[in-house]
Parts: C-alpha cells; structure tokens; sequence
C-alpha cells in the first residue's frame, strides 16, 4: 500500500515539475550549443566504448560535430532520423537498427539529436543512456569550455 | 535404479538439448532489427520488408557505411 501511494505521488510530482531542458517547455527556449561543445560532447561519448565507431549531432540548422569532422555523417543523420519519424507515426525519440555490418542509434533530445554507428551486439540500453547523457550535459552547458584560471 | 544405457541416452539428448537451444539463440540474436520509439515512450519493432523498416534499414546502412 504504501509503495502504491508512493507511485502515485512521485508520478504526481514529476508531473508539475518543468523539464526546461525540453523542446516547448515553458521559460527560455534551448540555444544551439556552440559546435565546439558539441564536439566535445561527441569526444567524451567516443571514449565511452571502443565498440562506438562514429557519431554526429545535429543541432537545428544542421550538422554541430562528427567524428571524422566532415559533413559526410549529415544527411545520412537526417535520413535515419526521417526514417524513424516515418516509423514511429510522429515525432521519434530515439530508434535503433542492428543490421549485420553494424548497428545504427539515434537519439534526440532538446532539439538537439545524436546518431552513433556501433559494432554489433552491443548493449542498447547503456548505448542509448550513454548518447542521452551526452546530449542532456551539451544543452546544460557541461561542455563549454571552461575560461583559464589567472 | 536406472539402466547405464539409458542414462547415456538421456545425457546425450540433454547435450543435444543444450546445443539446439544455443543455435536457436545465436541465430535469434544474429537476426537485423529495428526499433523505434515515440515521444511518450511506445516502441515499435519493424521487419526489414515493411515499407518503414525498408526505409529505415537503408538509411542505417548508409550512416554505418558513413562511419568507415
């Protein structure tokens, strides 16, 4: 009984609590991140798992960072995350495909959206936390660069 | 108690058991997937002959061919 309540309270709370890091929310609307930062964000996914062969973030305007740093990565992104749209009837969060030369991930979050290329059987659930997480840290500003202390 | 050929069998079928089980497996998770998911968090699955999992296979190889 009391776990139940518990549920249903926590669920309550979560429901009046804005999430400004989300696309539409109330009060300031997301900026882009500087491509810097996102390059970063993509560096520290990068060195999550030797099985992370690639990724790109895409910001709204159009490529921030791959990991070869050309815009190779570009409209393949765009044409995995039209893909999943299509799928899903609606706006996608987050899709995976394992195919035999590779598996495919995109993720979005706070109009940002991170597509990675892994080696095969990798664990998706960590591999998606890990693409989130650094998405979430790039619009917090986690990986802005820190001025030089005098 | 038992006759020793018939637990040879049995051991032997239990093997085969084990063995079929894993090819089954393997074979399982060898299978290309796809799978989306909406805002709200429902997932679907989509087989690579479906016109959307077509699309989304195809984009998939692209990207990974992006990434050698």
């Amino acid at each position: 009984m009391i776990q139940g309540n518990l549920a249903a309270f926590t669920a309550y709370m979560f429901q009046h609590m804005p999430d400004w890091r989300r696309e539409g929310a109330q009060g300031a609307p997301p900026k882009e991140p500087p491509p810097q930062a996102a390059a970063r964000a993509g560096t520290w996914f990068l060195s999550l798992s030797p099985e992370i062969r690639g990724f790109a973030i895409l910001g709204p305007r159009g490529l921030l960072a791959s990991s070869d740093e050309t815009d190779e990565w570009l409209e393949p992104a765009r044409a995995l995350l039209a893909a999943a749209d299509d799928a899903a009837g609606g706006f996608a969060s987050h899709a995976h495909v394992a195919t035999e030369e590779g598996e495919a991930y995109a993720v979005r979050h706070a109009g940002l959206a991170i597509v990675a290329v892994t080696e095969r059987f990798t664990l998706a659930s960590l591999v998606l936390a890990d693409m989130r997480a650094a998405l979430r840290d790039l619009v917090a500003g986690a990986f802005q660069a820190q001025p030089e202390a005098a | 108690m038992q006759k020793p050929h018939r637990f040879v069998i049995d051991r032997v079928a239990g093997y085969a058991d084990e063995a079929a089980a894993y090819v089954r497996r393997r074979r399982l998770t060898r299978k290309p997937f796809a799978r989306v998911y909406a805002e709200g968090g429902a997932g679907r699955s989509l087989a690579p002959e479906g016109e959307h999992g077509r699309a989304l296979f195809l984009a998939a190889a692209s990207l990974i061919d992006a990434a050698r």
